[in-house]
């Protein structure tokens, strides 16, 4: 319960009271009436609450209604029993998850326990299936993630960027998105989106204090933050918890130490950046572009500001001893990644990062243990584990094959009409869930497409984990849009005006990448 | 838990405060909320009230930001030295109350900050108060949702009247599809009277619909008061559902006119008619800077499932409706 916490006296014994109303309003003693109205009104209210109780959780029940159809239905004919009960889980957690009527790290406990008493697995059993490399690798890059921002080097970036760009805002723009994505590239968009905020909004800010004035700057200003590392989280397997995800699962499908045919699936760091990296860079101008286009800013020069924001600068004084180290730290991190990833897996690495940072007393670990969710965390684990069942029980293999048949008709069931669909499917996908949820939940059943309508299960793969970032359309879509939103400077509405023409770019770059570069990679 | 306030003396501030006339305005921005709170500053001229600015920020949640809280970014924003958001609004809408002279600079000055958990900053309070106990309170609310925040503001102080606006930030875009818009959902468990404001113009006249009820008449009596305040003229309307419970309906609206003119209050005119009840009072309603429906009574999810007249009014209008309970 919470309560006011007023200490004021509210007096007031010297007002006119509404009491204090001329005697005709008193006619019928209206007052006490009403205090009597009040007090049978909130009977009924308290009898009302039951029912408000399950209206508010209609979604649960009508989950888990669903969930008791699929398990009584019979399979169908080429889907096991288990496969059928996975696939239940998947819709179940799936309708919990859009929909939200419990906290969403319960829907973890749920697939946890359904594993167990629906499945028949052993408890220790489902208890490590839900620890991996690649949830290692989300627990310690959200470490890391709160170690960096709580670093405050964000002032001395913001001066290298404008000492670069100058004062136009355009090519401030362009300078924030660069900066930004290149760092996001590497240590996940959340990070760098909760870094760079305050360089934005000082910046609007200073160069007005009415935000009606200011308003299309502060749009242009802040979603160059946030689709700058959105597009940005693709570049580098540590750029984003898909991409760690997509990695473990091409790993847990493919991978066969006895076969040297299998080796290309172990897609190490370097390789994903020779993949992915080249269409991180080419959407970068038409970020600042789209967004110069769609809201044309009203000040044209931002020298204003900059003069401030300078002087703000000047007062931190010279680098300290504690700042070389956090970026020594950081860039340790970033070569633990690129070279020993393949041989230690991504998750060390961030843990070791985490560590180094906590090591060297740069940051508490309370400011970590309240900056990171660790409820999402629970998630990514249990969406990984249930993935791995999917396709264990062959419930993936199942819905590929429907799928591709329900394709066919639309000549989208091979070549680049199969990886349009992939790349639709998951950008709808993306845009009502958090991406990674998305390729924990997509990646077993569009590797399994790619299986059975024998086209590269890389590519398909990559398709997949680039497309989950193109959640442009929504607020809720990609971590670094949430968090520029709560800035309170933008309206949803922002989002989706630019959102679609980021969509349809980026797309377009992603098939012209799998149809002419990758081919070239011998992909 | 409350700290430095005893169970005994919040009953007794409560007490004071079902004294007191207590609108409740929620702030958001909008060119609508600013209306509505020259309005609200216009209604409580006359009885002396409370106005409290109410900014809602939902909560921030670390599970869409990827799992890095946002309140991360949030500290590192105010370690800029960076406002809230919600705070220059807030601050708005005082300067607009001084502007009106409904608040002066010599004020008393209080604030108070209460912590909410999971949140850096949680909920902040400014309260000024002249000497004859008027207050104008400034809050900024932490809460799940928008309607969650405002329903729960009036847990904690009974208020008289709840005035929001039906603009577009009430709405989140992916959140509609399964929620009703923060006015309807407040509208529905608020147990006080709601004012949704729609392009809330004052000075057009008011129209105050009754069905006859002893309930609706008393509203009328209260509503007539309040507005007389302001010097709006008032039309009283009725709509008979067919034509031969015509007579019915301009027997009601005639008492409730003879009741009015009891009081010195005058009204400038009359009108009955027949069919739709809804149609008919949004379609004479267009007129009128504000329509005035009184509820029927019933609460919560009957109101829901059922729906009534005045809350299909409410919906579908194109201006300002005032629901009184």
């Amino acid at each position: 319960m919470r309560q006011e916490n007023s200490k004021q006296n509210t007096g007031g014994k010297n007002g006119i009271h509404f009491s204090a109303l001329p005697r005709k309003l008193h006619s019928n003693n209206w007052q006490e009436k009403f205090h009597a109205g009040e007090l049978s009104k909130a009977v009924a209210l308290r009898s009302q609450l039951i029912l408000y109780f399950f209206w508010e959780k209609k979604w649960f029940f009508i989950a888990m209604l669903v969930g008791a159809g699929m398990l009584n239905l019979p399979p169908p004919e080429d889907l096991s029993r288990q496969g059928m009960v996975v696939l239940t889980m998947s819709v179940v957690a799936i309708i919990l998850y859009v929909t939200e009527p419990v906290p969403l790290p319960t829907v973890a406990l749920l697939i946890v326990i359904a594993q167990v008493l629906l499945l028949g697995l052993d408890s220790s059993d489902v208890a490590g299936s839900l620890m991996n490399d690649s949830v290692l690798f989300i627990m310690g890059s959200l470490m890391l993630a709160v170690a960096v921002v709580k670093q405050k080097l964000d002032k001395r970036i913001a001066w290298l960027i404008i000492r670069i760009t100058g004062t136009k805002t355009s090519r401030i723009c362009f300078g924030i998105s660069v900066v930004s994505g290149i760092l996001a590239s590497f240590i996940g968009e959340h990070t760098v989106a909760a870094m760079m905020l305050p360089v934005g909004i000082t910046l609007i800010t200073l160069t007005s204090d009415d935000p009606k004035k200011v308003r299309n700057l502060a749009a242009v200003v802040l979603l160059s933050i946030s689709y700058g590392c959105s597009v940005a989280g693709i570049g580098t397997p540590s750029g984003g918890a898909r991409n760690a995800i997509m990695i473990g699962y091409w790993k847990e499908f493919f991978y066969d130490p006895t076969n040297p045919e299998t080796f290309k699936f172990i897609v190490d760091y370097l390789k994903w950046m020779v993949f992915a990296y080249p269409i991180f860079l080419i959407q970068l101008p038409f970020v600042t572009m789209t967004l110069l286009f769609t809201f044309r800013p009203e000040y044209s020069d931002l020298s204003r500001a900059v003069v401030k924001l300078r002087a703000q600068v000047e007062q931190e004084g010279a680098m300290k001893a504690a700042d070389w180290a956090a970026i020594g730290i950081f860039f340790l991190t970033l070569t633990g990644w690129i070279f020993f990833s393949g041989e230690i897996g991504l998750g060390t690495v961030a843990i070791f990062g985490a560590a180094a940072f906590l090591v060297a007393g740069l940051v508490r670990w309370e400011d970590i243990n309240s900056g990171v969710n660790w409820g999402v965390v629970l998630l990514y684990a249990a969406a990984i584990s249930l993935g791995l069942q999917m396709k264990e029980t062959g419930a993936a293999r199942w819905v590929a094959e429907s799928f591709l048949a329900w394709l066919a008709p639309f000549g989208a069931s091979d070549g680049v009409g199969l990886l349009a669909a992939v790349s639709i499917l998951t950008t709808g996908v993306t845009n009502i869930m958090s991406n990674g949820a998305a390729v924990a939940v997509l990646g077993p059943i569009v590797l399994k497409m790619a299986v059975v309508a024998e086209e590269s299960s890389v590519v398909i793969g990559f398709v997949t984990a680039v497309s989950s970032s193109f959640a442009y359309l929504t607020v809720i879509g990609t971590p670094a849009c949430v968090i520029v939103y709560a800035s309170g400077y933008l309206k949803t509405t922002d989002f989706l005006a630019v959102g679609w023409k980021m969509v349809l770019i980026s797309t377009a770059i992603m098939l012209l990448a799998a149809s002419i570069y990758w081919p070239l990679l011998g992909m | 838990m409350t700290v430095g306030v005893s169970a005994e003396e919040r009953q007794k501030i409560l007490e004071e405060r079902k004294k007191r006339f207590r609108i409740l305005v929620c702030i958001d921005g909008s060119d609508e909320c600013y209306q509505s709170l020259r309005y609200a500053a216009k209604l409580g001229r006359g009885v002396d009230a409370d106005i409290i600015l109410l900014y809602v920020r939902p909560v921030d949640q670390g599970l869409r930001s990827g799992g890095l809280e946002v309140r991360v970014a949030r500290e590192n924003m105010m370690n800029w030295g960076l406002e809230l958001p919600g705070i220059q609004y807030l601050k708005k809408g005082r300067d607009i109350l001084v502007e009106l002279g409904d608040m002066a600079e010599d004020w008393a000055e209080t604030s108070t900050h209460t912590d909410v958990e999971g949140d850096p900053l949680g909920d902040n309070k400014i309260e000024y108060r002249n000497e004859h106990g008027t207050s104008i309170v400034l809050k900024l609310k932490t809460a799940t949702g928008i309607a969650t925040g405002i329903l729960e503001q009036y847990e904690l102080g009974p208020y008289n009247m709840i005035i929001l606006g039906a603009s577009g930030r009430w709405r989140g875009l992916a959140k509609s599809l399964w929620d009703p818009a923060v006015a309807e959902k407040v509208a529905i468990h608020a147990p006080c009277s709601v004012l949704v404001a729609r392009a809330l113009e004052v000075g057009h006249g008011y129209l105050i619909c009754t069905d006859g009820s002893e309930r609706a008449m008393e509203m009328v009596r209260k509503n007539a008061y309040l507005s007389s305040h302001c010097g709006c003229p008032i039309s009283l309307m009725s709509v008979a559902l067919d034509m031969e419970s015509k007579g019915e309906a301009q027997k009601y609206v005639d008492e409730a006119k003879n009741m009015l003119d009891s009081m010195d209050i005058e009204v400038k005119e009359t009108i009955v008619k027949v069919g739709n009840p809804v149609e008919e009072i949004i379609e004479a309603g267009i007129d009128y800077s504000l329509i005035i429906v009184s509820d029927t009574g019933k609460s919560g999810l009957q109101r829901f499932f059922m729906g009534s007249v005045a809350f299909k009014v409410m919906e579908k209008a194109n201006n300002s409706v005032l629901i009184t309970r």
